[in-house]
């Protein structure tokens, strides 16, 4: 007992003393230390963001996303253009969309951290931004596994860490799921993935969609060091792919048209077996927690057997 | 060109003074504007009563929209020169820089050199240089020895320069395939908003001298639009001077394009209509081009930047739906 409550009067000291020192080291430290500490980002620069960051800008749609997963959306002070995820997202400022930033704006919203993406906001954005005394912290998402660093990396930022290990949790054991689904199947389904109509664009081995293709069990066609290689239609067909999927910003009548377009190709397995797929790309194109979610449903588009429906 | 020596100056003082007092305005206006909503009281505020009143607007006004003014104005200035030296030297009222082709090939050298990873100064800047230099070169060589067709020669040439130009970028464009293809596309389109006032510093350094050259050789160029015979006889070193000029005029054009990107017919619009209210004098018309195509231009961008609803169009759009139709008026009344 004795023990146990000596024990409880330590830590309680412990506490004290802890509380009493950090009340110090804020007294005592200069203003210029006070609420501010220092990361790398993922373009290796030494940012000195606040210890609270109050007013975020979201340079991209991803980043909006995962500030609103991790639920620190009050301390957005604005996005992009094209934010539309939650629908929340839409009523906040713009500052012009993610590869054309509208630096006014953004300087006339008082941030006090900007996050951007390495791959899509320009670097003279971020370096003009730096210029002004915005502190910008750039993360760098190519793959499944650094979308999820991504999360983590913002969670620290934004002092939420248990949120974004919940997330990183889920979305690891979410894809681990797939992998487990995928492993069995004897035969991986030929995909051409379309996310430019004209001219036809398809994603090479380093992009995510790319990944997501393959963890679900899929063979991107369009494989290879080019990151978005360009494609004739005779080139498509030539590939035979089994799976179509056509990727749209927006519910629009080009899509069916083009669908069709490819349907009247019956030598092609995905015209013949009717597997030609129009889908939102809002999923498979932001690095954000929602990416597995489209994880999840390339899986149902690339092997229907699965869940059920013909293959 | 025969009145007395004062009564050019004085005319050279009164015409610097009334137009330097519309590009300050234009100045004004265009740091008054912006994509954030700030009212020009605080605007003016700001201006007068300095950083205090406002410190956020102050940023705004200082940092990131005089640099943009800046540049629009020096742009501006110089593709006005360069419109109007080229009417001067090739004796042609419809020569400019870009329906010639020289700011495409400027543009074709800039792109290669943003492809290679250069800076934008001085790499692109160089490369922006050789490219105008060699369509130039090719040019004048496709247009020697014609004089009898000359004028029209001259055109056809250049518009066909301009569209083989146009050709190559389209290539170059295609064959990129990374993220450098956004950087050009916004380049090419004539972005001026990320300019910081070090890069406005660096083309000023490039155009001061250029434009103190052509005021210095205001008097040969009325000289050589009376035809290089005429200006021999006078004593004018024709071959140099037109060397002199012509270097020169690409120097700054393709300073201008590797800053700014394609803004076409600038030349052609500010020579113009300048000549049309202050006679063919150049003495005055330089001084004049260079304050007059600096607000002209700064005007532009401001109705690039404020016309959109979201967002900004490019500035040479702008310049295009003004400067094209004059084109077609102008070429109507010399074929008349």
């Amino acid at each position: 007992m004795t023990g146990k409550a000596q024990q409880r009067i330590g830590r309680r000291f412990f506490v004290i003393l802890m509380v009493l020192g950090g009340a110090l080291a804020l007294i005592l430290a200069p203003d210029s230390a006070r609420g501010v500490r220092s990361v790398t980002d993922f373009l290796g620069r030494r940012v000195v963001i606040p210890d609270e960051p109050r007013r975020v800008v979201a340079l991209a749609p991803s980043i909006t996303e995962i500030v609103y997963a991790l639920e620190q959306e009050s301390r957005l002070a604005g996005v992009t253009r094209f934010s539309d995820y939650p629908a929340a997202a839409t009523r906040l400022p713009k500052v012009g969309s993610y590869v054309h930033l509208d630096l006014e704006r953004i300087v006339a919203l008082r941030p006090d951290l900007c996050i951007a993406v390495k791959d899509g906001n320009p670097k003279v954005v971020i370096d003009r931004l730096m210029q002004l005394n915005i502190p910008v912290f750039a993360v760098n998402p190519t793959n499944l596994e650094t979308v999820i660093q991504a999360v983590e990396h913002i969670g620290r930022l934004l002092n939420t860490e248990q949120k974004a290990a919940l997330i990183a949790a889920d979305m690891r054991a979410r894809i681990e799921h797939v992998r487990q689904q995928v492993a069995e199947v004897e035969r991986r389904p030929r995909v051409f993935f379309q996310i430019g109509l004209a001219p036809i664009v398809s994603v090479g081995s380093a992009t995510f969609i790319h990944e997501l293709i393959e963890t679900a069990g899929g063979e991107n066609v369009a494989r290879g060091d080019v990151p978005y290689p360009r494609f004739s239609r005779e080139q498509v067909i030539g590939l035979a792919p089994d799976v179509i999927i056509i990727t749209s910003m927006a519910r629009s009548a080009i899509f069916e048209r083009v669908k069709a377009e490819w349907a009247r190709w019956k030598h092609m397995p995905a015209a013949r077996n009717n597997r030609i797929i129009v889908q939102e790309s809002n999923l498979f194109d932001r690095p954000s927690p929602r990416l597995v979610q489209g994880l999840e449903l390339l899986v149902k588009l690339i092997h229907p057997q699965l869940f059920g429906g013909s293959p | 060109m025969t009145a007395p020596l004062h009564a050019t100056l004085k005319r050279l003082w009164i015409v610097s003074a009334v137009l330097l007092v519309f590009f300050v305005l234009t100045m004004l206006a265009g740091l008054c504007a912006g994509s954030s909503d700030t009212g020009v009281r605080r605007v003016i505020s700001v201006l007068v009563g300095g950083e205090a009143a406002d410190p956020m607007l102050a940023t705004i006004i200082w940092r990131i929209r005089l640099p943009r003014v800046l540049l629009a104005a020096m742009v501006g200035a110089a593709l006005s020169m360069g419109g109007l030296v080229f009417q001067a030297l090739l004796r042609n009222p419809l020569a400019e820089p870009y329906i010639l082709g020289i700011s495409g090939g400027a543009a074709i050298g800039a792109i290669i050199g943003i492809l290679m990873g250069f800076a934008r100064f001085p790499g692109v800047g160089l490369m922006a240089f050789v490219g105008s230099m060699a369509t130039l070169a090719l040019l004048l060589l496709m247009t020697s020895g014609r004089s009898v067709l000359k004028k029209d020669s001259l055109l056809l040439s250049g518009v066909m320069v301009n569209a083989f130009c146009s050709a190559l970028i389209m290539f170059l464009v295609s064959i990129t395939q990374d993220a450098r293809l956004h950087n050009i596309i916004f380049w090419l389109m004539g972005d001026m908003g990320m300019t910081d006032l070090r890069q406005a510093g660096f083309l000023a350094l490039i155009l001061a001298p250029c434009f103190v050259l052509f005021f210095w050789l205001s008097n040969a160029m009325n000289l050589l639009t009376m035809g290089s015979e005429t200006a021999l006889a006078i004593g004018i070193n024709v071959k140099a001077v037109s060397l002199v000029l012509l270097t020169a005029t690409s120097l700054m054009i393709s300073a201008a394009v590797s800053h700014s990107g394609l803004i076409g017919f600038v030349g052609l619009v500010m020579p113009h209509l300048l000549r049309l209210v202050l006679g063919p004098d150049h003495r005055v018309l330089v001084p004049a081009s260079i304050l007059g195509g600096g607000g002209y231009m700064v005007l532009c961008d401001l109705l690039a930047r404020t016309l959109p609803r979201q967002g900004e169009m490019p500035a040479g759009v702008v310049t295009a739906l003004i400067g094209a139709p004059l084109f077609i008026y102008l070429l109507k009344r010399t074929k008349s």
